[in-house]
């Protein structure tokens, strides 16, 4: 007979007791977290933005209701009007374009293949550098980005000399500055994700295409294409909800020019103190928009893995 | 090599040059000022000479606090949420994968959707929470909001771990008298290894860079993350010393870097995930 440890023993007693029905309780932590943590200051968020809660003084304990002042007030903020327009440019721009667009570039551009020969070698250093230095950028902490990116705009700064600029990018030119630092900072998820969708091509397809006689454009037009097709969706789509949401690098590079994008708007907002119900109001709004976008992902996907 | 051929190879050679040089740019700027003395201003210039001047006054305090101050809280506060988050999800993920109950579906999805939702959108209904139960500038707090945010993500990403090992092999276990949890804990948990490691380094990444929350609720200057400390350091203090702060930036992006090239391979398999069909 096997001999048994003492703490195998022991084990066995604690997870009888937990056999059965008693299973389920294990959900109770992580139920309690989200719920405590993620789930009601969401529904708060709902409750304060029909408030007239301040941050301090006698608001801040006797704080009553009134009813859609809040969202009156911020829908009719050009402020707030012109930081979401600006939300969307940089969504779109840094995004959509930006990212995508450089990440399925790199992304081909690795899965190419390559002559023989010097070129080819160095070629392929310059590959493994060039990924690299885009998956570096994307891992670092997001407020180093952030840090790195004001710091070369600014007056002096690396990237404003060799602009031949005088004054501060990120000042004369601030929603492009953040343009560029976020297409900087996110191209490393589209290239991942189209690497990945390019791997799953098999080599034969574009073997046969290219026996047929197909230009490269053809190959890619009429093969590669129509083959990621889903993955360019299900990029756009997620790459857009980040973007939108995006804060940190903006509000670092930014810090003398607040509200042009909605996060930074809403931050303004919830610590200037007479106003974080509005915040709130502005921050629910955003919310559903978000919310559009998360659910029209959770369809696509659905669709594409044939569930609904 | 054919002409057409020639052209297109030196066309990528000029988008990897491109591509090179714009990803480079503040990547050089922190690594050339973090190591040059004289760097007080963001002017680049080529340092006259190479030192590591910059780290060792890291020792020095910034007002009050010196700046290593704020890695170590930012160790504390990433290693302590990452154990707890994985800890919790693994008791979830337990149940999601081994009974079934109603709602997990919807809960499945409710997750997905948690997972997407920009943090400041939590961010601010927490402050005001925070300032009303006096909760405000408390470590544990700070790292019991950053494992509940960042458990979503934890939790699919090891239900989905413990989904991919057959239940056949619990199930053998079973039949030679182990009991349900038993056969999980002997069983399936050892074959999961790999994919707990990688959701606690996921985890602890997420709390290591996390900035937006810790911002909103610690304010207290010898309690503040690395990621609040560097921007207390940059953005509200004075006068600005460039090349002690690229220092202090460098420092606190190794750790990261170093994670995720060991867990890329997880990583990319979790992207790759996303579009397998």
């Amino acid at each position: 007979m096997q001999k048994r440890s003492l703490t195998s023993s022991l084990l066995d007693r604690i997870v009888t007791i937990f056999e059965g029905g008693f299973a389920r309780l294990l959900l109770v932590p992580a139920l309690a977290f989200i719920g405590i943590f993620v789930v009601f200051p969401l529904v708060w968020s709902v409750i304060l933005s029909f408030t007239d809660y301040s941050l301090i003084g006698r608001r801040a304990v006797e704080w009553g209701f009134i009813g859609f002042t809040n969202y009156i007030r911020i829908l009719s903020d050009t402020v707030f009007r012109d930081s979401v327009i600006n939300s969307f440019l940089f969504t779109i721009f840094s995004a959509l374009i930006g990212q995508a667009f450089l990440g399925l570039a790199i992304a081909l551009v690795v899965r190419m293949k390559l002559p023989e020969g010097p070129l080819g070698t160095v070629l392929k250093i310059l590959k493994v550098i060039a990924v690299t230095l885009v998956f570096i950028s994307w891992v670092i902490p997001e407020v180093i980005a952030g840090y790195a990116w004001a710091a070369i705009t600014e007056k002096g700064g690396l990237l404003t000399k060799l602009l031949g600029l005088e004054e501060r990018l990120y000042l004369t030119r601030p929603l492009e500055t953040i343009i560029i630092s976020n297409i900087w900072r996110g191209t490393a998820f589209s290239m991942i994700l189209f690497m990945a969708a390019l791997e799953s091509i098999p080599n034969y397809i574009y073997e046969a295409a290219e026996i047929d006689g197909a230009t490269p454009w053809q190959r890619f037009r009429h093969i590669v294409l129509p083959l990621i097709a889903h993955a360019i969706i299900v990029d756009f789509i997620l790459i857009t909800i980040w973007t939108f949401g995006v804060f940190t690098i903006p509000f670092i590079i930014l810090r003398e020019q607040p509200s042009i994008l909605w996060t930074l708007y809403v931050y303004t907002k919830a610590t200037s103190i007479y106003e974080p119900a509005r915040a709130a109001a502005a921050a629910n709004i955003m919310f559903i928009i978000v919310l559009a976008l998360i659910i029209v992902y959770l369809k696509l996907l659905g669709r594409l893995r044939g569930w609904s | 090599m054919r002409r057409e051929e020639l052209i297109a190879n030196i066309m990528v050679l000029i988008f990897l040059l491109g591509i090179i040089f714009y990803f480079s740019l503040p990547l050089t700027w922190l690594i050339l000022s973090s190591l040059d003395p004289g760097a007080t201003t963001p002017e680049f210039r080529i340092p006259s000479r190479i030192s590591l001047e910059n780290y060792a006054r890291l020792v020095e305090p910034v007002g009050k606090v010196p700046p290593y101050r704020w890695i170590i809280n930012s160790l504390i506060i990433a290693t302590a949420s990452a154990t707890l988050t994985t800890i919790v999800s693994l008791l979830a993920a337990f149940v999601f994968t081994r009974y079934s109950f109603r709602g997990q579906q919807s809960m499945l999805t409710a997750f997905v959707i948690f997972r997407l939702i920009p943090p400041l959108l939590i961010a601010l209904p927490l402050m005001t929470l925070f300032k009303m139960w006096n909760l405000m500038n408390s470590m544990q707090a700070l790292i019991l909001v950053l494992s509940a945010l960042v458990m979503p993500f934890t939790l699919l990403m090891m239900e989905s771990c413990f989904r991919s090992i057959p239940v056949t092999y619990e199930e053998a276990a079973m039949t030679d008298g182990c009991s349900r949890l038993g056969a999980f804990l002997r069983v399936t948990l050892p074959l999961a290894a790999p994919g707990l490691v990688s959701v606690w380094l996921l985890a602890f990444v997420y709390s290591w860079g996390e900035f937006i929350i810790p911002l909103m609720i610690i304010k207290l200057p010898e309690l503040y993350p690395a990621a609040v400390g560097l921007y207390f350091f940059f953005g509200q203090y004075g006068r600005i010393e460039y090349g002690k702060l690229s220092a202090f930036s460098i420092v606190y992006a190794i750790p990261m870097v170093i994670i995720f090239f060991i867990t890329q391979k997880y990583l990319q398999r979790g992207i790759a995930g996303l579009v397998s069909r």
